[in-house]
């Protein structure tokens, strides 16, 4: 019975195999040339924002390519305050209440896991959009979409990835992602206390992916085809000193971009605080807003790939 | 049936644990049938079978304490419906050497019995096994040919108007088979 699989729930980066990826990818592409074709797609369609932890881009991205696609949506924002959870309801039971008014649920959770509980008890796909410190493979995806879209190709790129590499999901997720693919570089460029985790080493040895540490970003920037730059996340630190520590070591500046190749692209997950100085915003490398961009046209990619 | 009813999950009949205890059990039975895993091959068809064929290895492995041969089959081109509909998935075949071995074919679902017919068929183009045996994770009953698996996780017993997935967290982030409504 091997015909017939499709996607149901997306719950973390590696259920991805490359040829449904290179799918994904190839449909994000159509649609962004022709969302004319796609406007009636989901016609009729119900989509459930279950939101228990704060997000305006997943959100509303995920909210504006259901409408684009057709479908409507409704949700909660603050599910854990306002829903039934305040009074002690478990999310087993959450989602089995709103998988018989839905045909596709949309949750983000502060638990790791909580995504992977939800889809055992859905009666209609999940999709994860944030797992706590766990995974964001909506946003990998985005990501992946946009090396394509900038470089032309994803086999073959060199990547640094900079900044908050302990406590960011999106580059973790990313990361997954990429050991799919060939020949892939990967440079860690952080400060020692917010290095990339083991386990994610691990995998990428598994999978036979070069990856290098540096602690020197003047040194890496010439190499690489894209500097993913991320935030020092403040929320993360428990005092002030060690957040100012760190904050501001790897700064993004009209002299960083004049090191870099001129095929190359920075991107970031956003939002972004002084990690990238506005003046490299003109700079036609800069893809940062183009990536967020890009989030619309993967989620109706996927949406339509789930639902249609 | 409804639109809203179309596609929607009607029953989960294996979740995570007892995917995990059947697989375990069907492990324990290949090895007592062919009394250890010396000749064994075990080779999946795709695209879930090739995912519990690595896990049933690695279960053997840990067994056993010695590796286990593992394969994965794209059976596309051996299909006998391939005029009546475009096979959702192709992939490349990755076979060990099998001639002479008992080879163990591993599929999620067995239902008419022509994806297994399938199978063997696919699989002779590799070689020529001593013997092929067959573990199916579901069965669901409805044969239309003379087969019958060697190894099956549960029966579960179901209409034409349903079907049967198997999710795997490999590719779809979670364990479960359930009944689908078509």
């Amino acid at each position: 019975m091997a015909i017939g699989s499709r996607l149901r729930h997306v719950i973390e980066s590696q259920q991805f195999s490359r040829p449904l990826l290179e799918e994904l990818l190839d449909r994000a592409d159509e649609i962004k040339r022709q969302p004319h074709h796609f406007s009636g797609r989901l016609n009729g369609q119900v989509m459930a924002a279950l939101f228990y932890e704060p997000s305006t881009r997943t959100r509303l991205s995920f909210e504006a390519a259901m409408l684009r696609l057709g479908g409507r949506t409704m949700g909660t924002d603050n599910a854990r305050e306002f829903s039934s959870a305040a009074k002690g309801e478990t999310l087993e039971d959450t989602i089995r209440i709103v998988s018989g008014y839905a045909d596709l649920i949309v949750l983000r959770h502060n638990e790791e896991g909580a995504a992977k509980r939800a889809a055992a008890v859905s009666s209609v796909p999940v999709i994860n959009a944030g797992d706590g410190p766990g995974q964001h493979p909506t946003q990998a995806l985005l990501d992946l979409y946009t090396i394509r879209d900038e470089l032309g190709h994803i086999d073959g790129v060199r990547i640094a990835m900079v900044g908050d590499l302990a406590n960011g999901r999106t580059v973790r997720s990313l990361a997954y992602l990429l050991s799919k693919f060939r020949d892939i570089r990967i440079c860690f460029v952080a400060p020692p206390q917010v290095a990339m985790r083991d386990d994610i080493k691990d995998h990428l040895d598994e999978h036979h992916v070069q990856w290098v540490e540096s602690q020197d970003l003047e040194a890496v920037l010439p190499q690489v085809d894209v500097i993913y730059q991320t935030r020092i996340q403040k929320e993360r630190f428990s005092d002030e000193a060690s957040y100012l520590a760190l904050k501001g070591v790897y700064r993004i500046d009209a002299s960083t971009m004049a090191r870099m190749k001129k095929e190359s692209i920075v991107m970031h997950p956003l939002p972004r605080v002084d990690e990238i100085a506005p003046e490299v915003d003109a700079d036609p490398r800069a893809a940062y807003f183009r990536q967020a961009r890009n989030g619309l046209y993967i989620r109706m990619a996927l949406l339509d790939k789930v639902l249609a | 049936m409804s639109a809203i009813q179309q596609g929607r999950l009607k029953a989960t009949v294996m979740d995570a644990d007892q995917i995990r205890r059947s697989l375990s059990r069907i492990a324990h039975e290949i090895l007592e049938r062919n009394r250890g895993a010396g000749d064994l091959v075990l080779v999946g068809v795709m695209a879930k079978g090739d995912h519990l064929a690595r896990r049933l290895a690695d279960s053997l492995m840990e067994l056993e304490r010695a590796p286990v041969a593992v394969g994965a089959l794209d059976i596309g081109k051996h299909r006998d419906d391939r005029h009546l509909r475009v096979p959702a998935h192709s992939g490349q075949s990755d076979v060990p050497d099998i001639d002479g071995k008992v080879v163990v074919l591993v599929d999620d679902v067995i239902h008419h019995g022509r994806t297994a017919r399938a199978a063997m068929d696919a699989l002779m183009d590799f070689g020529r096994p001593r013997a092929i045996q067959l573990a199916v994770l579901v069965d669901r009953g409805h044969r239309e040919l003379p087969i019958r698996p060697d190894y099956i996780g549960k029966n579960v017993p179901t209409s034409d108007s349903e079907r049967i997935e198997v999710l795997v967290t490999e590719e779809d982030g979670i364990d479960q088979a359930v009944i689908v409504a078509v």
